[in-house]
């Protein structure tokens, strides 16, 4: 019998379908004959107390989740989401420099740092990836942080908003798709492939109402991993050999019949009905990657 | 030896800029100096292109990381033998009173403040310590009891002008982490010196000894080939 610390955050449980999966996640490890237990940041100096850590707050190397993430790694327990995964795909940069090293099929992406933030540079940017083009900083997440420009001071507004956390952001070129993939892939095989839909008129698949502080989400479809297409999850299962044996969701987009990726998410999003609808055993296998 | 700087000029030495690093594709053992290695700053990314070049690098990213973050610090550095004090990560103020007598530090654990320390003499002044340094209750901080007094010291590859207990202990915190040019707070009790914090130094702290020290340390560097082991 193990013992599971899952760390959260209270926002973990505002919504009713994370609430559940969250549940779920509790009654298979149950079921397996594990210990459960939800750790909270007060908890934090229980870590050791425990064989396996599951994290599910959000990740990022500058967030409470890294410490925890870190002191688990560095006392020898089993977690998910480990540090180096975090450190990775918690940064766009570092994610995509690993991609064009090592040659895996993404969206056309130039780098670019502060010092760089001039009509000369921006006229041969504009050149390269065409308009508009997508401008990211390195800690996007939940389609936060991510956005098209289609001229010269639209550019310059958002990176020097961008530029003050970071000093180097990603700017890739602009793919419309009605969808976005969602390879769930965990030890460096799949476990569950959905389409995350965009919502009407948006292009990406969370999007700000305007004038309003709420997002509007596009519909999430499933399908059963063995329908969904080879060279689909050959391209995920490619985009995180680069990373780690981790669980990760990697977004894909089809273009032209072929699969480029757009990013490797650690910590990805499950809830229940959604990306659990047609792979109910995910949280078992997830459990089971725990103590294993 | 790539030594990539943002740091100039450096007695007797080529270094490159940054920006022009990160658009390279240079193989070479690299060293990165740099008054600010803050996750998402120039020098984190430095080592961090470094890294996916496949270049031994000094600091490495995840050095980095667990530097600026204080609990990691602490954490990694206890395990290296390096002595520490107890400490607390919570978002609980209850908690830091019910585990340590008063005065105790506090380090922020939040991405945006990054520098110095808060020190609580009694409950009132830990909730404002907290207040601030949680951001407002949002993000955890990390505590430690205060037995001492507490000393920052300007580290240069593990150099500082101190006496002999800080010395070595920044000597040894320069073996464990790497990072050639930061800040160490320590707390000096009753002749011991416990390793409390880390944190970048602005530009306008590095003065021309400093510099000195670093040219003679990438010197020998170099004509050691120390870096191999690095």
């Amino acid at each position: 019998m193990a013992r599971i610390a899952c760390f959260v955050e209270k926002y973990n449980f505002a919504d009713q379908r994370e609430a559940v999966a969250l549940q779920n996640f509790q009654h298979a490890a149950e079921k397996m004959g594990h210990e459960f237990g939800f750790l909270f940041r007060k908890d934090i100096s229980q870590i050791p107390k425990y064989d396996a850590v599951f994290i599910r707050a959000t990740t990022d190397p500058l967030y409470t989740a890294y410490v925890v993430s870190k002191t688990a790694w560095e006392l020898g327990l089993k977690v998910v989401d480990d540090p180096e995964s975090i450190q990775i795909c918690g940064n766009k940069i570092h994610l995509y420099d690993l991609f064009k090293r090592h040659n895996v099929p993404g969206i056309p992406t130039l780098f670019m740092n502060k010092e760089e933030l001039h009509h000369k540079r921006l006229l041969e940017v504009f050149e390269t990836l065409g308009k508009p083009i997508v401008v990211k900083a390195p800690y996007t997440s939940f389609s936060r942080y991510v956005e098209k420009v289609a001229c010269e001071t639209s550019f310059r507004d958002v990176a020097r908003r961008y530029f003050r956390k970071s000093d180097v952001l990603a700017v890739q070129s602009f793919m419309p798709t009605a969808f976005d993939w969602r390879v769930g892939v965990l030890n460096r095989q799949v476990l569950y492939v959905c389409k995350y839909m965009m919502p009407k008129g948006r292009w990406k698949h969370g999007a700000k109402r305007r004038g309003k502080p709420t997002f509007v989400w596009g519909r999430t479809v499933a399908l059963k991993t063995e329908n969904a297409p080879a060279a689909l999850k050959d391209v995920a299962l490619k985009a995180c050999e680069v990373i780690g044996h981790g669980l990760y969701g990697v977004d894909i987009k089809q273009v032209n019949g072929s699969y480029v990726v757009v990013e490797v998410n650690d910590n990805p999003s499950i809830y229940a009905g959604y990306e659990d609808s047609r792979n109910k055993d995910l949280y078992g296998k997830i459990i089971q990657y725990l103590v294993d | 030896m790539l030594v990539v700087s943002n740091i100039s000029p450096i007695r007797n030495l080529h270094v490159m800029r940054p920006t022009e690093f990160l658009n390279s594709a240079i193989k070479d053992f690299t060293l990165n100096l740099n008054n600010d290695y803050r996750y998402l700053k120039a020098g984190y990314y430095v080592s961090m292109h470094a890294e996916v070049l496949g270049n031994p690098v000094i600091p490495s990213t995840e050095n980095i990381i667990a530097a600026s973050r204080t609990p990691i610090l602490l954490l990694k550095a206890s395990k290296a033998g390096i002595p520490t004090l107890a400490h607390l990560v919570t978002s609980s103020v209850k908690q830091i009173i019910s585990e340590f007598d008063f005065p105790v530090v506090v380090f922020a654990v939040n991405p945006f403040q990054y520098d110095g320390f808060k020190i609580a003499r009694n409950r009132s002044s830990l909730y404002r310590a907290f207040k601030s340094l949680s951001m407002n209750y949002k993000f955890a901080v990390c505590a430690q009891p205060l037995k001492g007094e507490m000393v920052s010291v300007k580290s240069i590859f593990g150099k500082c002008e101190d006496d002999e207990p800080v010395v070595r202990l920044s000597e040894k915190v320069y073996e464990v982490f790497k990072i050639p040019i930061c800040k160490l707070h320590v707390q000096r009790v009753e002749g011991e010196v416990y390793l409390c914090g880390l944190q970048p130094l602005r530009l306008e702290e590095i003065f021309p000894s400093d510099l000195e020290t670093v040219s003679t340390v990438i010197s020998r560097m170099s004509s050691k080939g120390e870096h191999l082991v690095g």
